[in-house]
């Protein structure tokens, strides 16, 4: 890749920091968890026990019991089967949503920290502007002047990302271009390009990966609590904030519609900040060793 | 500074002084709604609009309370009234000394004329259409009205009632609150308009002066809570004495065992409809239509509802209205919806668009319609927005399936004109609720309403059904009754059968114990 060898100061890869990551066995847990959780949503079709639209009027509002687990909604819809695939629009919006935030902010933020002066004041203006909206209030100012649909969302949750990033890669950025490595890729002539996106990234990257895998918690509960206010996915597609809506409409009769997708929520919560706390545990130059 | 703290020491005052009397004597109601749409009576269509109008105003005649037959019409603010034997003029005595709410005075024969003129003036008016055929409207003294007609028309009555436009209003009012009469009503009724808080609640006051005597209760406090298990529950625990209920059977059955609790099942029916827009691709093809028509599975539809809330409709026009036919409906055949969808070149599945409100239960209903039509392979996209907005949007000829629920005059004319005479189609001038841009029918519907003789005029009305349903301008779904539901403390002073105004009317001799 290149000819000079970049130092490397801290590495996801160093087994030192693996190992201190995975102590507490947190990490490990969250991961297993997220795994499960993902191929549980990919295999969707194989896994749950009933088409998640097939309404039945026969079975309208039955509790759980063996032939439905979860039981059923007001239509009669199978509840188990659409919490699994309802975790494939939260996943997948999620995961698509907190990636458009990383790469954008991230490069933005790069951008800023490398080149400071004017650039870096306006980008760091904008920002602290974006910030200054509650994050949820943005994804609900978004959503609703966009329209919900499935498009909307991911774009309205990934804008509200987009600063965060920004942030934590122009600190780092800033740090980072002081070092030694730097000033050596200079002294070789390499364009601004070639040091910010091939040596400066490679090493602020794991403070935005754990970034990250905190964001991807928030993007779900972002995405849940705007369908349960109505500015989700349209229906009958199910998701996990979508059936806590119309659970709760029918609350009195069925507490399990909107039991059983929060516990889904309240368990990709947990899966992932045990992640993110690991890994940052993991990165944590003052962590003890 | 001073003034604050006199005023507030007042209140306080007013406030020990009245409030356990005022609390007892006040009747809480819920409603299923985010808030008022509008409390004018000659815009008000809603239905959590119509109820409140019927207790601010009054018409020249009114339904006897608890009852939405045209037999039971009694007087109202007129006294008498005499048609000459043509039936083309009509003279109305008014009652003497009845007052308006606060300080607009007397109602006069000059209030009469005004309302109704306002009524029949499609810029002032929703229900303009109604009126087409009155001549002319005099005051022929202070308390003499008199009507003339263009022609005979079914029933005039039925324009001077206490409904829509034969709601008689303040001419002073109007014209000194300009825009803000909508949310400022001023009637005769009963009850007068007091507070407004947005998304929260109407607050009502006894009319101390009513015509019929002051009314028993002392206020009455309309809560908009559009959250149903919030409703229920607010209704369980005591907040609301009267509460608009789900219509479901589970609900209904719930409450019914309730302690203290009457469940009240009313009519007339809501006519629930999806009126499918043949000026946008692809429901210009009438194949498409068609199939749309044998996709739906009415009987499931009423299973999902409940029997005790719901019914099987008969035609386009609700069951039970002057006119009313057992309509050649489509019977449910997804085969035949699939071979039509083929033959119009859309063999693998069309798609159709429609604007639909977030309210739960008209969401429901249209879950349902989008889960039968997904049967014979039509993909129904639901655009849902906040329920202003999509009244808003169907108007605006925006939604190719608009999903509809109306009550309206059960007389035959109304509903056919308001739904499916070209006058009325959206985005036109004379605009009323034809979302479908139905033509068919004009011919008879127009005839009808001049036809002098019943037994042709309904033949008219049967002829007019039977080609909206062979054009497929509507695929009706199923009747929805009114269900209400409230605490066996409360005496309405008359009984509840039927509720024209969608919900009971509250009178002067309404208690609450």
């Amino acid at each position: 890749m290149s000819d000079v060898a970049a130092p490397a100061p801290v590495s996801l890869a160093a087994p030192s920091a693996w190992r201190r990551a995975t102590r507490s066995g947190g990490l490990a847990l969250g991961l297993v968890l997220v795994v499960v959780l993902i191929l549980v949503a990919a295999l969707a079709k194989w896994v749950a026990p009933y088409d998640p639209d097939a309404q039945d009027v026969m079975m309208v509002l039955e509790g759980p019991a063996s032939a439905h687990w979860f039981g059923t909604d007001a239509f009669g819809r199978d509840v188990l089967s659409r919490v699994i695939w309802g975790a494939r629009i939260s996943l997948f919006v999620g995961f698509v949503a907190t990636l458009a935030g990383v790469v954008f902010g991230t490069v933005v933020g790069v951008i800023s920290g490398y080149y400071g002066g004017k650039i870096d004041k306006a980008i760091t203006a904008a920002t602290d502007v974006l910030l200054s909206f509650p994050q949820l209030i943005m994804g609900l100012m978004l959503v609703a002047v966009l329209g919900p649909s499935l498009r909307n969302l991911i774009l309205a949750i990934a804008i509200t990302a987009i600063p965060a990033f920004i942030r934590v890669a122009r600190g780092s950025t800033l740090a980072m271009k002081e070092r030694d490595f730097v000033d050596a890729c200079r002294a070789l002539g390499y364009g601004d390009l070639r040091i910010m996106f091939l040596h400066i990234l490679p090493n602020i990257m794991d403070e935005v990966v754990v970034m990250a895998s905190l964001w991807l918690a928030t993007a779900i509960r972002t995405e849940s609590t705007l369908a349960f206010i109505g500015l989700g996915v349209p229906p009958p597609t199910a998701t996990w904030g979508g059936i806590v809506r119309e659970g709760f409409d029918n609350l009195l009769d069925g507490w399990w519609l909107s039991v059983f997708p929060s516990l889904a929520i309240l368990l990709v919560m947990i899966a992932l900040n045990l992640i993110g706390d690991g890994l940052r545990d993991a990165t944590d130059p003052r962590a003890p060793q | 500074m001073k003034k604050h703290i006199i005023a507030a020491a007042a209140a306080l005052a007013l406030l020990a002084s009245t409030a356990p009397g005022a609390y007892a004597q006040t009747l809480n109601i819920g409603m299923a709604a985010a808030d008022v749409g509008q409390l004018d009576p000659h815009r008000a269509t809603t239905t959590q609009d119509k109820p409140v109008v019927s207790w601010i105003f009054n018409g020249l005649v009114r339904f006897k309370p608890g009852s939405a037959s045209l037999e039971t019409l009694e007087p109202d603010l007129a006294e008498k009234w005499e048609s000459s034997p043509d039936k083309l003029t009509w003279t109305f005595t008014l009652r003497k000394g009845v007052k308006f709410h606060g300080d607009y005075g007397e109602m006069t024969s000059e209030d009469v004329v005004y309302s109704l003129k306002r009524a029949a003036d499609s810029k002032t008016s929703s229900f303009a259409a109604d009126y087409g055929a009155i001549d002319s409207i005099e005051a022929v003294d202070p308390s003499t009205v008199r009507i003339k007609l263009k022609q005979a028309i079914p029933s005039l009555l039925g324009l001077v009632t206490n409904y829509h436009g034969g709601n008689i209003v303040s001419k002073k009012a109007v014209e000194a609150l300009g825009a803000d009469f909508r949310l400022k009503p001023i009637g005769t009724g009963p009850f007068a308009f007091q507070e407004y808080k947005p998304n929260e609640s109407l607050t009502l006051v006894a009319n101390k002066s009513y015509f019929r005597g002051a009314p028993k209760l002392e206020k009455i406090v309309y809560r908009f809570i559009p959250a149903d298990s919030a409703r229920d529950l607010a209704f369980t625990s005591g907040e609301l004495d009267l509460v608009y209920g789900r219509q479901d059977q589970k609900w209904a059955e719930r409450f019914k065992k309730e302690k203290d609790v009457v469940v009240d099942v009313l009519r007339p029916a809501e006519l629930s409809v999806i009126h499918l827009n043949m000026a946008m691709k692809p429901l210009d093809d009438k194949r498409v239509r068609q199939a749309v028509a044998y996709a739906i599975n009415r009987a499931q539809m009423v299973q999902f509802k409940g029997e005790l809330v719901a019914e099987e409709p008969t035609s386009v026009v609700p069951n039970g209205y002057l006119g009313t036919v057992k309509a050649p409906l489509f019977p449910h055949d997804v085969a035949k919806a699939k071979a039509l969808l083929k033959e119009a070149g859309f063999e693998n599945g069309v798609q159709l668009k429609s604007v639909q409100t977030s309210l739960p239960t008209m969401l429901n209903s249209m879950q349902i319609v989008q889960n039968q039509l997904k049967q014979a392979g039509i993909d129904l996209q639901l655009e849902v927005v906040d329920h202003q907005t999509y009244h808003a949007n169907i108007r605006k000829d925006l939604s190719g399936v608009s999903y509809y629920s109306a009550a309206r005059f059960p007389v035959a004319d109304v509903y056919l004109t308001q739904f499916y005479s070209s006058k009325s189609i959206v985005g036109t001038p004379t605009a009323v609720t034809n979302f479908s841009h139905c033509t068919v029918a004009d011919k008879e519907i127009d005839a009808a309403r001049s036809e002098p003789d019943l037994a042709k005029q309904k033949e008219l009305w049967a002829e007019a059904q039977k080609k909206i349903v062979e054009e497929v301008c509507s695929v009706p779904l199923f009747e929805q009754l009114q269900v209400w539901a409230h605490k066996t403390n409360v005496n309405f002073g008359y009984e509840l059968k039927d509720a024209i105004h969608l919900g009971p009317v509250i009178t002067e001799a309404t208690t609450k114990k």
